[in-house]
């Protein structure tokens, strides 16, 4: 009887949660949903980054989607901002044809040619998220938005939805191209766009998980606020989360809701954006 | 009952695969496998005006974007064998890193498909990439100086060899690999060199599929043994002797 409880529990009470959490936002495009304040379990036994622990929230709202670029340009109009890339000129990016890990620097590259001028613009990609920005420049966005990026925590409450697996469904990595944006090549010597997207998506365009959140393991990874324990004092690393449409199960296993990136804060890669917090 | 034992071993599978994709519980591995794992990501720090190069590193201005290049005027002033010390012991852009790995249980016992990464937040730079494959021959010159010099191949030098594809070294990488039989890493860079060269016999044998086929990702391995190791060494020969000049 309890287990038969603790499954319509499990099942269920993502989808009510969901229901009673989705509500509008204020100034924002993009829907946020309500995360209700409870005990949640997060991690994986041993891991030295993200142990099992279960952790407590007093519920935040979170977007149900990346910051798209329309959202990002709303910020840029209005303050005048120029982001680190624009700036320093160092971006980050990606050609088919590059060796695992590897990424191109490009000068002419920041959110509006998010791989540099010769591979296209955002004209007709205001829906997709923003990318070739660093955290510095998400930050920036944040402030003048009124909101705030979400804490490691607070994203993997959000990413598993009620699960306690690495996947808000299983274990599994199969249902995986359902639910989001990834690299389906063997490598990334050779452009992939089965899934119809090579490089990011718009928003929403794939299955969102339980509680109405999308694209939590593919199309971009998403800063975070917070520390690691493995992060050494000095580090000037922050982190994201998620995975992108860089990510291939070949290269790594690493797009999921346990595990936790590292990215230097002033680096601004192509598969890089976020998603915003209520305050 | 003959569907009942169809659909029992079909359920069977089914629980058998879902069991393979329980993650592992991280462990500790054993002393030995952690002593290897260190030694696999060791460098070769090459002796080449090593305190001028260092003194120069110390004082590259701190980048707001946190990449760390030397000023060209430094740069372009270091001698070639100071530039090849610089890029071993120092890569200048940023890298994008997804989390850090769960330790390998017997790492000592397995022969990878990809070798251990030395560096951990930096990669080279396009100008750094582009210095060792334009000066290739001066950089496996150097590399096999410095290897002999310290008796060893650090992950460093071992991945500029992968950068410049120096296939042309495989008889020395071999012979380097003979005198300890320490560093498989040694092996799983002949077999980098025959997989990025698309060396057919290579590429038809079940360690390709095993290490870079579809379902291989970046921890495949096969097993250390003596059969594995002749063949890898036999194949990277035959590879050798089709482009031998």
């Amino acid at each position: 009887m309890s287990g038969f409880l603790t499954y319509c529990l499990q099942r269920f009470t993502p989808v009510l949660l969901m229901l009673a959490g989705v509500n509008a936002v204020n100034g924002q495009s993009s829907r946020l949903v309500h995360v209700p304040a409870g005990d949640y379990t997060l991690g994986r036994k041993g891991y030295i980054n993200n142990p099992l622990r279960t952790v407590h929230t007093n519920g935040f709202d979170i977007a149900a989607t990346e910051l798209t670029n329309a959202e990002f340009e709303k910020f840029v109009q209005a303050t005048g901002y120029v982001t680190d890339a624009e700036r320093n000129k160092n971006a980050l990016v990606f050609s088919p044809g590059l060796r695992e890990f590897r990424w191109l620097e490009d000068t002419t590259a920041c959110w509006r040619y998010p791989n540099g001028v010769t591979r296209g613009g955002i004209e007709n990609k205001m829906n997709h998220p923003v990318t070739t920005i660093s955290y510095r420049d998400a930050v920036a966005y944040c402030k003048w938005a009124g909101v705030r990026l979400p804490t490691l925590d607070e994203w993997e409450i959000a990413s598993r939805a009620g699960a306690t697996t690495t996947y808000f469904w299983g274990d599994d990595m199969m249902p995986l191209s359902t639910y989001a944006n990834v690299w389906h090549g063997r490598d990334h010597l050779q452009a992939d766009s089965t899934d119809g997207y090579m490089y990011t998506a718009p928003v929403g365009s794939f299955k969102p998980n339980a509680w109405g959140l999308y694209d939590m393991y593919g199309n971009v990874f998403e800063y975070c606020e917070g520390r690691l324990p493995t992060d050494k004092p000095d580090s000037r690393s922050v982190h994201a989360r998620g995975g992108s449409w860089w990510c291939s199960k070949n290269s790594c296993a690493f797009f999921n809701s346990v595990d936790i990136g590292r990215v230097k804060r002033g680096a601004s890669f192509s598969n890089l954006g976020f998603r915003v917090v209520r305050k | 009952m003959k569907y009942l034992m169809f659909v029992a071993a079909v359920l069977g599978c089914l629980r058998l695969s879902a069991q393979e994709d329980v993650p592992a519980e991280w462990k500790t591995p054993s002393k030995s496998s952690e002593a290897y794992a260190a030694y696999r990501r060791k460098l070769t720090v090459p002796p080449y005006g090593l305190a001028k190069v260092k003194a120069l590193i110390e004082k590259i201005p701190y980048q707001e974007d946190d990449s760390s290049p030397m000023s060209n005027k430094d740069y372009m002033a270091l001698s070639l064998r100071e530039k090849f010390t610089y890029h071993m012991i120092h890569a200048e852009i940023n890298a994008q890193n997804c989390d850090v790995r769960p330790p390998i249980q017997d790492e000592e016992k397995k022969i990878f498909g990809q070798m251990a990464d030395g560096s951990e937040e930096s990669v080279w730079s396009d100008r750094q990439s582009k210095f060792m494959i334009s000066n290739r021959d001066s950089v496996m010159a150097l590399i096999r100086e410095s290897t002999d010099r310290s008796k060893r191949m650090g992950a460093n030098y071992k991945m500029a060899i992968v950068e410049i594809n120096g296939r042309e070294m495989i008889p020395y990488i071999i012979e380097v690999y003979n005198r300890d039989k320490k560093d498989r890493d040694l092996l799983t860079l002949l077999m980098l060199l025959m997989k990025n060269n698309e060396y057919k016999e290579f590429m038809a044998s079940q360690s390709y599929r095993k290490l870079y086929g579809e379902k291989a990702d970046y921890q495949s391995y096969i097993d250390f043994n003596k059969g594995n190791e002749d063949l890898i060494i036999k194949r990277a020969t035959d590879y050798y002797n089709t482009i031998r000049k």
